[in-house]
């Protein structure tokens, strides 16, 4: 008798366990409810996005505009990375939490996304757009997405070190002129002429052909987007002609010729982008390498003075455009349509005013470290000397468009950025390289 | 009887229902999933086969995958179950560092692969690269940058991991061995390399299964470690089947086609561990 009483008692907690345990998911819910009774109705917004080196500028702006806004309450949640976030958005709308604003990065996830995405069209800040930004993220003449910023890559360079070889950043505006100036640096570390000011100076490049985006996505991008306008017309594109490898090749050559590797070119495939920039510009152990806008924390962390004295050179194609940077955005804001009218309402309203009132523009520039996407922003200009050098490409006209987020999914990174690996490792040829990847890009689509 | 029956159910329960939650329903709806287009977002449509056709036929990077975990998963296997069984034979000895030692070659196992992984990656490419060039050792110098290296480099770091775990696997197995019987052996004039072989080997051939199976089993779902070391570079030739199967869902957005590798993937690991379970256990030896 006694036993069974026992037995009955253990399932009894046993049940109240497991019920607490299932309960527990459910309380987020209730919460909610319970404060919106009170006499203003409190609107919650979640925002989930990609940028890490934001998070934590962008909740000091969230609770500015809440200070304004005390019946909005929005929730951030950042998780970093291209593909990571690509993955755990679709995690987060499969667990059926899904956020009211989050990122979208080009064409292909527009057409992706489509059911869930807001339209955007009459949003104050459509008008102000730069020209050309939008043009990734509009189906049918409809806005779905607002621009996070602009970001520009190029060949970005020591200019301490190239001041002591002699060699003037601002007269390289072809593939020659790199090429001499490539050849003169490098005798000059070979010679040892340069070791008294820069000890751990080794070689003029380091190029990350581990990171399949430095390679198959950033660097292809130069040469493919002369054979396309936009990302929206790689998008649409049913072949690649591939018209420019030729003049790829010359330039990943260069890099690969003159980097510390030089040699043994396979190797090149370990470099990740740590060693590229932290253990390679940061430490002057290199002079050139090819990044973007992105590298000013990392570097400034590292050594400022470093930092404080890069500038950007051209990225050449050579015979049809050779003093350009590509200059693009990178993600876009989007608003789930799915959620209610209020929830919506409110998400557009915190992107129009982040991007449009004077706090938020201040955040914009001088917290985020962006190049704004769209007009108006008057003397508000970068402060970091990479955004500054993207800024004059920019506005002296010299840049070509980024068209990599057309490429069809995973092409980029995962053939043509694997092809070139294969390529400096010499297990195929250049011809082999393009030729797969051309057959690749007509498979997929 | 029908009380035991009562507390059979009470033990069971929870964790059958746990089970039950996690793996059996996940599978089952995986399973489902392996038959639609499924792109991550919208719920796909039925297709048919052809999502296993695409694999079998069409897809020559899983097939390199396969082999390359197959080779990786016969040496790793062999390395980890030696390396334990000679710790644990070292620290059975009655050494009095023994139980520092037990813990020392445990602790690899308490860290997570992904941090493991990137620990070892920093080691081969920096750590190797500088006591390469200092010592004018070719060899050691540019590891990770081509398959061999990186398979290498991928078999040192699992074996690291995964011996303490096997270390104490055949430890217990080691002391449940009566003296008596080594006693008898020293009697009748065998020496230490005689009793190994004919005494101590076939009476922890339980735990050789054991560990044969959790090696294999371990080395065939290998993620994080690959993910954190290699990455599956260069261009994918030390990817194994769980990062190429995670590839093709979340870089190529082929759900479908992912989850029709898992189950490809599933069924293979199951008949390969099955089988070598079923020739250990024929090994076994009842004392």
């Amino acid at each position: 008798m006694f036993k069974q009483k026992t037995i009955s008692k253990l399932l009894i907690i046993v049940m109240l366990m497991s019920s607490m345990l299932l309960s527990a998911c459910g309380t987020k819910t209730n919460e909610t409810q319970g404060t919106g009774s009170d006499k203003e109705e409190i609107v919650e917004v979640d925002i989930f996005q990609f940028k890490v080196e934001i998070a934590q500028e962008l909740e000091a702006a969230i609770k500015a505009y809440q200070n304004d806004n005390p019946n909005v309450k929005i929730n951030l949640q950042t998780v970093g990375g291209g593909d990571d976030y690509g993955a755990a958005l679709r995690a987060k709308f499969q667990s059926g939490n899904e956020p009211a604003i989050f990122n979208v990065g080009g064409p292909q996830d527009v057409q992706d996304w489509l059911d869930r995405l807001e339209e955007l069209t009459n949003e104050a800040w459509v008008d102000k757009a730069l020209t050309g930004v939008l043009s990734g993220v509009t189906v049918e003449d409809k806005v779905y997405g607002l621009p996070f910023n602009m970001e520009g890559y190029g060949l970005i360079y020591n200019k301490r070190i190239f001041e002591a070889a002699g060699i003037d950043g601002d007269k390289i505006v072809d593939f020659a002129s790199l090429e001499d100036a490539v050849k003169t640096l490098d005798a000059k570390i070979k010679a040892g002429e340069l070791k008294e000011e820069f000890p751990l100076l080794e070689a003029v490049f380091e190029y990350a052909a581990k990171e399949t985006w430095v390679t198959g996505l950033h660097t292809s991008n130069a040469f493919i987007s002369q054979e396309f306008n936009s990302s929206l017309d790689a998008f649409d594109a049913k072949t690649l002609e591939f018209k420019y490898a030729d003049q790829l090749k010359k330039f990943i050559d260069l890099q690969a010729d003159y980097t510390s590797n030089a040699k043994s070119k396979n190797r090149l495939n370990a470099v990740d982008y740590s060693t590229q920039v932290e253990h390679g510009l940061a430490l002057e152990r290199v002079a050139i390498i090819q990044q973007g806008n992105w590298v000013f924390g990392g570097v400034n962390n590292i050594n400022p003075e470093v930092a404080e004295n890069l500038g950007i050179l051209p990225m050449p194609v050579v015979g049809v455009k050779e003093d350009s940077i590509p200059v693009g955005v990178p993600m876009y804001w989007t608003v789930n349509k799915n959620k209610d009218e209020k929830v919506i309402d409110a998400a557009k309203d915190f992107l129009n005013w982040l991007y449009t009132s004077d706090t938020g523009k201040d955040y914009i520039v001088n917290k985020f470290y962006f190049i704004p996407p769209l007009e108006g922003y008057g003397d508000l200009k970068a402060n970091d000397p990479i955004s500054a050098e993207v800024l004059r490409f920019a506005e002296a006209g010299r840049v070509m468009p980024w068209v990599f987020m057309g490429y069809p999914t995973g092409w980029g990174m995962d053939v043509l950025g694997v092809n070139i690996q294969k390529y400096y490792a010499g297990e195929i040829t250049w011809d082999e390289a393009v030729q797969d990847s051309i057959t690749k890009w007509q498979e997929t689509r | 009887m029908k009380r035991s029956k009562i507390w059979f159910a009470l033990f069971v329960s929870p964790i059958l229902l746990a089970f039950t939650v996690v793996v059996v329903v996940p599978m089952l709806i995986g399973i489902y999933y392996s038959f639609t287009n499924w792109d991550g977002i919208r719920s796909g449509s039925w297709v048919g086969l052809s999502n296993y056709i695409k694999v079998l036929t069409n897809d020559k990077d899983f097939f390199k995958s396969f082999i390359f975990t197959a080779k990786f998963a016969a040496t790793s296997v062999v390395t980890i179950n030696l390396l334990g069984f000679l710790l644990a034979l070292l620290v059975t000895r009655g050494l009095r560092l023994s139980n520092v030692l037990r813990s020392v070659f445990f602790m690899p196992n308490l860290i997570g692969g992904l941090i493991l992984g990137f620990i070892w990656q920093f080691i081969f490419t920096n750590g190797f690269n500088a006591v390469g060039k200092f010592l004018g050792v070719e060899f050691l110098q540019g590891w990770l940058a081509d398959s061999t290296t990186g398979f290498l480099g991928l078999v040192i770091l699992m074996s690291w991991q995964m011996a303490g775990y096997m270390m104490i696997i055949y430890i217990s197995a080691l002391e449940n061995i009566p003296e008596s019987l080594l006693e008898a052996a020293d009697i009748d004039g065998a020496n230490s390399f005689h009793k190994l072989i004919h005494i101590t080997i076939p009476l922890v051939a339980q735990a050789f299964t054991v560990g044969l199976f959790l090696a294999l089993s371990n080395s065939f779902k290998l993620f994080d470690q690959n993910l954190a070391l290699t990455g599956g570079g260069p261009y994918n030739s030390t990817q194994m089947l769980a990062l190429n199967i995670y590839n093709t869902a979340f870089r190529f957005n082929d759900f479908g086609v992912a989850q029709a590798k898992a189950v490809l993937f599933l069924i293979a690991v199951a008949a390969i561990t099955l089988t070598q379970i079923y020739y250990s256990k024929k090994r076994e030896v009842e004392m």
